[in-house]
């Protein structure tokens, strides 16, 4: 398992250099660069030329490319194009309520999924079970944007009960605890009806499983049936699908943040494509393809943990 | 991605616009405004790399920034023409290149006194191209070997040719006045209305009020700005009390704001120009017949009513609508199909492309109805979307036909920018029309007044004549606002008066 747990970290670093090359080759090919759009539509030939000089846009792209290569080699993400400050701080600044706003978004998830598809497993087709389904069915049909405007309409202009935007925060200074809850339940809803239904789905073949019906006839209580069997099995093949899930999450939402004005990853990388800000954008792939990466690993190593026999990493 | 101040830039209004801007006035009578509070106003903003250099303001954000915290020496008043702000009064001599300004008694933030040096040290920052500056255009005709102070109030300003239309320069925004010697903006000194305070790079920014300001220090204690680049977000966020500002608002919010008690609209009539450019340097609009064709085959009347949403009025093929200097005598161009038809069918095209956005939110529909207009006198219209950061730079060079907006702007700087045989590398339409650089010059030359706008009126009408700029639509420029909000009106953008949090107050 060691052996296999190393080739998959080598191979990891491989992806990590092939999306490091593939989104710089992607960014040369954009129309524009950073010059023409900080500048604007009446900016004249002239300035923009101007402005590529001192941007360092005239020299080639390849040159670019080896001087950021050369700094992360150093653990130097290099500087803002647009800017001009440090790659890290830009990130750095949007990262901490990204992680935040993921983190929310699991501790409310998980025992919801939990809960929601052992039960409607354990009872399969009964009227509990079908409302269930029917209602985090409709949760996960509902797009962010409609839920989002929906829930803002009621809670925040009707009911008066919670901001309407997290407008005026930078990161998580100035953030509140109730400008947070909207956007966390935007994001469970949307999860929690394809989670649920495939823990459902596990726990009812877990439930069923042979093995589980042998404990049960030597007289093992109902309780750790369920808990240290049933469940774990039913778990495992939500696990990948859960990985996706978090993954999505730390990539940042850009839907969610647009709509409450909160300045996380999302929105950071939607905006350093547009000005075409090469090390920025870099940065950011390189960090959204590590996190693939490990969550992905981590969901294989619960995997392993959870039920030995049926994971080959 | 959001609408921005860098995808509009200038544009105007229709006939009778400013008594309807009075009407949109929310500052009527009602005793003295309240003082005290914090006005929150949100717009969209440029992101991590902005700056407070009042200079270069690639957004509508920077622009009403730098208003709250600089001042400049003249102001753009609703019709684009400018009337002295900073300054006293200027006087030109006979010849138009040399202007005598004197400045009013006022003082930047640290208590320096605003001076002629330190004007003439602003104006060749903004002149200077490695400053890459908004307003550069406006102040490179400048001598500034020959220019001088004349005492700490008053200043002498020599032009390399005669400019009898210079002090509008003076009015622009990104000709913010501030001391000599300053290159750093990190913690900007101005003289306006509010002192800056605090400022994140894509967050907010926050003023206080300057009470030695000249004109009267503000009635809010405080300004802040905040960044909300989607616009049901600041919609919502006015709503909910958690603004009192939200700048640049659909037509559709517009209704939902103005039938809410908690909320008022303002409007600027006429605010935005909706051209569509066809390029004159390739087929197949090369061909003059097709052009006509375009423009009698629009059904402009639709156009406003189903893309503009009924907040619009029809175009003309002319900017400058409600502004100085515009031909009011010039016909509006209407529909004529049999016409447009036969026009198409002799200049042998059947297909041209289309080029458009989602930039502005009028252009998704507008492409639908235009292409539906021009497949009625025989034209198929091929839909190219090109994605809003580089909208503007791709039509420039690959477009034959393209949507484009600008808003307000004095025609004569509208002309200059967009017009003239200088202008080509930057222009939409690559047209070229000497004549018009002939009246340009000579409205820039002559000191009466009539003759000037005779001769920006002409250009103005061999624009339409000879279609130049097709516009095909004009739109409202629509900001909402909090119920409690007071002195504000619906002024069109690049005025003065626009984003100008001066003269208000929350009660």
């Amino acid at each position: 398992m060691t052996a296999r747990a190393g080739m998959r970290v080598g191979l990891a670093l491989l992806q990590l250099v092939a999306v490091s090359v593939g989104v710089f080759v992607l960014t040369t090919f954009l129309p524009g660069d950073t010059a023409e759009v900080v500048l604007g539509p009446l900016a004249t030939p002239e300035q923009i030329e101007m402005l590529r000089g001192q941007l360092g846009l005239d020299r080639p792209v390849w040159a670019q490319f080896a001087d950021w290569v050369g700094g992360l080699v150093h653990g130097d993400l290099g500087r803002s194009i647009a800017t001009g400050r440090p790659v890290v701080d830009d990130i750095g600044s949007r990262l901490g309520l990204t992680v935040v706003l993921a983190l929310l978004a699991v501790v409310v998830l998980v025992p919801l999924v939990v809960v929601l598809g052992l039960y409607g497993g354990r009872h399969p087709g009964s009227p509990a079970d079908r409302l269930i389904t029917a209602a985090t069915t409709v949760a996960h049909a509902v797009p962010d944007f409609a839920l989002g405007l929906l829930l803002v309409a009621l809670f925040a202009l009707q009911l008066g009960w919670l901001p309407a935007t997290a407008a005026g925060s930078v990161g998580l200074s100035g953030l509140t605890a109730p400008m947070l809850v909207l956007p966390v339940a935007i994001l469970v809803s949307n999860q929690l009806g394809r989670l649920a239904r495939q823990v459902r789905i596990g726990v009812v073949e877990a439930d069923a499983a042979e093995h589980v019906a042998h404990l049960r006839r030597l007289g093992l209580a109902e309780r750790t049936v369920l808990l240290r069997h049933v469940l774990p099995a039913g778990v495992v093949p939500s696990l990948q699908q859960f990985a996706r899930t978090v993954d999505g999450l730390l990539g940042g939402v850009l839907v969610v943040e647009a709509l409450f004005a909160l300045p996380g990853l999302g929105s950071g990388f939607v905006a350093a494509v547009q000005t075409r800000d090469l090390p920025v954008v870099q940065a950011y792939a390189l960090l959204f393809a590590a996190t693939t990466v490990v969550v992905n690993l981590v969901a294989d190593l619960a995997s392993a943990r959870l039920v030995p026999q049926a994971v080959r990493l | 991605m959001p609408v921005s101040r860098r995808s509009f830039l200038a544009g105007v209004a229709g006939a009778g616009a400013l008594a309807t801007l009075a009407a949109c006035a929310n500052g009527g009578a009602g005793g003295a405004p309240q003082t005290g509070g914090r006005l929150r106003a949100a717009f969209v903003a440029g992101g991590a790399q902005e700056t407070l250099d009042p200079h270069r303001l690639p957004q509508f954000m920077d622009q009403a920034r730098a208003k709250a915290c600089f001042d400049t020496l003249g102001r753009w008043e609703q019709d684009m023409s400018c009337t002295p702000r900073l300054a006293e009064s200027w006087e030109p001599d006979a010849t138009g290149t040399r202007w005598r300004i004197r400045l009013r008694q006022a003082s930047f933030h640290d208590g320096r006194p605003v001076r002629a040096t330190d004007v003439l040290y602003t104006y060749r920052r903004i002149a200077d191209p490695a400053t890459t500056a908004s307003a550069a255009a406006l102040f490179t005709g400048i001598d500034f070997a020959a220019s001088r102070a004349v005492n700490d109030r008053e200043l002498e300003i020599v032009l390399g040719a005669p400019n009898h239309l210079f002090p509008v320069a003076l009015g622009s925004y990104g000709s913010e006045i501030i001391p000599e010697g300053t290159t750093s903006f990190a913690a900007p000194v101005g003289s306006g209305p509010f002192r800056f305070v605090s400022f994140t790079p894509g967050g907010p920014a926050l003023y206080r009020r300057n009470d030695a300001y000249w004109d009267g220090a503000p009635a809010l204690d405080e300004l802040e700005f905040l960044p909300v680049a989607d616009e049901s977000a600041r919609v919502g966020a006015l709503l909910s009390g958690q603004i009192e500002y939200a700048h640049d608002i659909r037509a559709t919010s517009a209704q939902q704001l103005a039938s809410d008690s908690r909320t008022q609209v303002l409007t600027a009539p006429g605010a935005a120009f909706q051209f569509l450019y066809v390029k004159h340097d390739r087929p197949p609009f090369d061909d003059p017949r097709l052009r006509q064709a375009l423009v009698l085959g629009l059904d402009r009347e639709a156009l406003a009513r189903v893309a503009l949403l009924g907040r619009g009025q029809p175009g003309n093929d002319m900017f400058g609508k409600g502004l100085q200097y515009y031909p009011d005598a010039v016909p509006q161009r209407t529909r004529d199909v049999d016409r447009a038809k036969a026009l198409v069918a002799e200049s042998g095209v059947t297909t041209v492309e289309l080029s458009t956005g989602v930039t502005d939110p009028s252009w998704p529909a507008a492409t639908q109805l235009i292409v539906a207009q021009l497949a009625e006198i025989g034209l198929t219209a091929q839909v190219r979307n090109v994605p809003p950061e580089t909208y503007f730079a791709d039509v420039r060079k690959n477009a034959t036909m393209h949507f484009s907006r600008t808003g307000t702007l004095p025609v004569q700087n509208w002309i200059a920018t967009t017009q003239l045989s200088s202008a080509l590398t930057n222009s939409f339409s690559k047209y070229v029309d000497p004549e018009i650089d002939r009246l340009h010059a000579q409205a820039l030359a002559d000191p009466d007044e009539g003759a000037r706008a005779a001769a920006i009126g002409s250009a103005l009408t061999r624009i339409h004549d000879n279609i130049a700029s097709p516009i095909w639509g004009i739109s409202d420029w629509i900001v909402g606002v909090h119920g409690d909000v007071k002195g504000l009106q619906g002024f069109r953008p690049n005025t003065f008066d626009w984003a100008n949090f001066a003269k208000a107050s929350l009660g």
